[in-house]
């Protein structure tokens, strides 16, 4: 297990330094200047001299390979830099906005398991049946519905039209629990939608596969009570695609999360990273997505091991 | 039996998420008692008070700091930390300043308002007014309130630059992107790319001013949730109204539209690339296109055709016979190109962004009529960044561009036609306009207003004979606020970014 979780590891710190060194080199190469862009807001024009002067300030006038000799120094002192905005220090920033985006996607999550397992169960067991058919035309619906779309919805009805809760926005949990709460249900919510319908579709398909095993007829044969069939047999080896799919889902959101985001003005951290892009802001894109890929290569790791908690057939020892 | 507990859990868990989403206390969207909560189109790229980081920051800055002078809810420019201000037969303007005090309590002094200019002038500033400054080769300061301004050449648009919400003046020593200046309210806490918490300043030189305790700015990005927020109570005021939202918030009982004519679009062209070298042919792209359609397509008619300069109706600078100039008449478009030698037209691009929807909209319109005279436009739609990039550096033919001048000075003009100015993606590319240069020059230089009036209307006849940028539309920008709120005032034309200034009257119902 150690072994393997060491081996799992090296292989993530290269894939780590493989993603920033190419989002670096891509920064450099697509079109548009920080330092014009910062300084043409309101579609001005800037003063050449300022640009350069800024360029100069921010060491955009550099070699291309010492200002990577920089940023990777910095990253391996566990300095992400600052912004070219404003000087905020990058760490800071995704210390205070990654937790807002995860806090969106595992509430999201767990709405989605908790629902989706039961409805996708529900379904396989009564397949072809009209309960079936139901969860099947609303996963459909809810998997073709765009976030935007929902995310208006729910404005216009819960804020504009019954006034329960506001348009959008954040409160972080020490100052209003009850509004934080509030808050996060509708980007939460919207996610958890599509999440959903993903996460009972697949608990379907999964159990109608399990339900045909022949340790289910043996255990059914050997006159086992059937709940304790599902429970025990049935939806717990029928868990295993389930989670692979949700693991990656909920890697794909961390950055993903832009529209929701957008629509419900949740200061996460997908929206900062599209206002650094916007902005051509490198110090912050490249730590931002830095953090992302970690966390995408460890969600993997996390979702690797629970198969072997599931499942003491998967070893993870190699 | 089995089944039915499964679909009862089913149930109870679904029921306990429904649940959830109504605990809403409606006590939570009270408003605080005197402060305004001001719904935000973005987070203040950066607070450095001389650069120009955009509108947004624009209102924070108007909101925490103010210049020598400023403007009016009439449009008028007056004095703020100068109670007055002179110009002498030699150019040389005075300010005398009135007993005004920085946050921190000490006075603003000559020598403070010195520095500004000085700082803001040095070879490393990245000031919006750093170019500007270089004509200023002294500042005096013979006592403590007054500053004496002395220029290579005598200069009628100096006061401009000093009202500039760009231009702000801070304490001396304190860092550009201070946050401590003279205004009426002190910025206390911020939570990036979130909220700005400002409150009223006690020391803040306009007796009984501001009235307002302090304002909550709150970002809202999205245009839609902004109006949203409005309409849901969770603000009281909200700037960039989204055109499509205007008619819903005037026939809303509760909230009112303040809305002006400012910014504009207009036509930009690459000189260096044929034949938009030639005026016969960019005059014929002016007669071409139908702005109507643009105002009705990008708009949703909420703005009006620009058929020549950007001088707003209402200036002292209007000149009636030339506000059709270039008027949409597609036949004398297709005989000018006939005579600029295309008469079957030609192929170009034009860039615009994808990333603002009025900006393609216009673009899409203009490709539209171009494309009856025999023009065939292939449209470039990067994102903002990259637009400004290629229009920079010349990457392009002809390009959309939308904006508003520092003021209502016809000055303004200079950043749009001078082709002297170095490369802009405001302008031309490699479009010289000796003539447009000198008269600009000559305007500014010009204190006599019927004198100025006389030059800036040759000027405006001489760039419909050479159409170095082609006018299109007027676009509508609007503030919305509830009823209850008073006091904030949107200010006339190109004044609508320095509307935040009025905050300092606005009170709450």
């Amino acid at each position: 297990m150690l072994r393997y979780i060491t081996y799992r590891s090296l292989v993530a710190v290269f894939l780590v330094w493989i993603v920033v060194t190419l989002v670096f080199l891509l920064l450099h190469l697509v079109p548009g200047d920080p330092a014009e862009v910062l300084l043409s807001q309101g579609s001005t024009a800037a003063d050449p001299q300022a640009v350069a002067n800024l360029r100069d300030r921010l060491g955009l006038n550099d070699p291309l390979w010492l200002q990577y000799a920089h940023h990777i120094g910095g990253i391996l002192t566990g300095d992400l830099g600052t912004s070219f905005r404003d000087g905020a220090p990058v760490a800071g920033q995704i210390v205070q906005r990654l937790p807002r985006t995860l806090e969106v996607i595992v509430t999201a999550a767990l709405i989605a398991v908790l629902l989706g397992v039961p409805a996708g169960t529900l379904a396989a067991i009564r397949a072809g049946g009209w309960i079936d058919n139901v969860i099947s035309f609303l996963s459909s619906l809810a998997l073709s519905t765009p976030v935007f779309v929902v995310g208006s919805v729910v404005i216009l009805i819960f804020a504009q039209e019954l006034r329960l809760v506001p348009a959008g926005g954040y409160v972080p949990f020490a100052v209003d629990p009850a509004r934080h709460i509030l808050l996060l249900l509708m980007p939460a919510g919207t996610v958890a939608l599509a999440l959903w319908a993903v996460v009972a579709r697949m608990s379907r398909g999964s159990v109608l596969d399990v339900l045909e095993r022949d340790y289910v007829r043996t255990a059914r044969a050997k006159g086992l009570k059937r709940r304790r069939i599902l429970k025990r047999h049935v939806v717990r080896n029928a868990m295993i695609p389930v989670l692979t799919v949700l693991g990656l889902e909920m890697g794909t959101l961390i950055g993903g999360t832009v529209l929701v985001e957008f629509v419900f003005n949740w200061p996460g951290l997908s929206g900062y990273l599209v206002s650094a892009v916007d902005a051509r802001d490198y110090p912050e894109v490249v730590g931002i997505v830095m953090v992302i890929s970690i966390l995408f290569v460890l969600l993997n790791l996390v979702v690797d091991i629970v198969y072997a908690v599931l499942d003491p057939r998967i070893s993870l020892t190699r | 039996m089995t089944m039915r507990l499964t679909r009862r859990s089913f149930l109870a868990t679904s029921a306990a998420g429904a649940a959830l989403t109504f605990v809403g206390p409606k006590a939570l969207r009270a408003a605080t008692n005197g402060t305004l909560r001001f719904g935000l189109s973005a987070y203040p790229p950066s607070f450095d008070a001389w650069a120009s980081s955009g509108s947004a920051a624009g209102t924070i800055k108007l909101m925490m700091h103010r210049g020598l002078l400023g403007f009016g809810p009439d449009g008028k420019m007056r004095g703020e930390l100068a109670e007055s201000f002179s110009v002498d037969d030699d150019g040389v303007w005075t300010f005398k300043l009135r007993d005004a005090k920085w946050h921190d309590g000490s006075p603003v002094t000559a020598e403070d308002i010195a520095w500004n200019v000085a700082e803001a002038a040095k070879p490393d500033s990245t000031a919006y007014f750093r170019g500007e400054f270089q004509s200023i080769v002294k500042v005096e300061t013979p006592d403590d309130k007054t500053v004496r301004m002395i220029t290579k050449e005598p200069s009628a648009v100096l006061p401009g630059w000093f009202a500039h919400f760009n231009m702000p003046m801070i304490k001396k020593g304190e860092a550009p992107d201070t946050t401590m200046g003279a205004g009426p309210f002190k910025l206390e806490k911020t939570d990036r790319g979130v909220s700005l918490s400002l409150v009223a300043f006690d020391g803040y030189y306009k007796e009984g001013l501001p009235k307002l305790a302090g304002i909550q700015a709150i970002v809202y990005a999205d245009e839609n949730l902004r109006v949203a927020a409005l309409d849901a109570g969770d603000v009281d005021l909200i700037e960039y109204v989204p055109w499509q939202a205007m008619e819903q918030i005037e026939a809303n009982d509760q909230l009112a539209l303040d809305a002006v004519d400012g910014p504009f679009m207009y036509l930009t062209f690459n000189a260096e690339h044929p034949p938009f070298d030639d005026p016969k042919v960019r005059r014929a792209i002016a007669h071409a296109i139908k702005r109507e359609d643009i105002v009705a397509a990008a708009f949703y008619g909420r703005g009006g055709p620009l058929e020549h300069l950007p001088l707003a109706e209402g200036s002292e600078y209007y000149n009636a016979d030339l506000a059709h100039g270039w008027n949409y008449d597609p036949e004398k478009a297709k005989a000018l190109l006939a005579e600029a030698g295309h008469p079957d037209g030609f192929e170009c691009t034009m860039l615009a962004t994808s990333q603002y929807g009025m900006h393609q909209s216009t673009a899409e319109v203009c490709q539209a009529y171009l494309s009856m005279v025999g023009i065939n436009v292939r449209l470039d739609l990067p994102e903002w960044a990259t637009r400004v990039q290629k229009g920079n550096q010349g990457q392009y033919d002809m390009a959309v561009m939308g904006t508003t001048a520092s003021n209502n000075d016809p000055d303004g003009m200079t950043q749009l036609v001078d082709g002297s100015l170095p490369a802009s993606f405001v302008r031309s590319y490699g479009l010289k306009t000796p003539k447009l240069t000198e008269l600009l020059a000559k305007g500014r230089q010009t204190f006599d207003e019927a004198k100025r009036k006389a030059i800036y209307e040759e000027m405006e006849k001489q760039a419909i004979e050479e159409t170095p940028i082609v006018g299109l539309a007027w676009r509508s920008q609007g503030f919305a606020m509830k009823k209850t709120v008073s006091g904030f005032t949107n200010m006339p034309g190109q004044l609508c970014f320095y509307s935040p200034e009025t905050l300092e009257e606005t009170a709450l119902g």
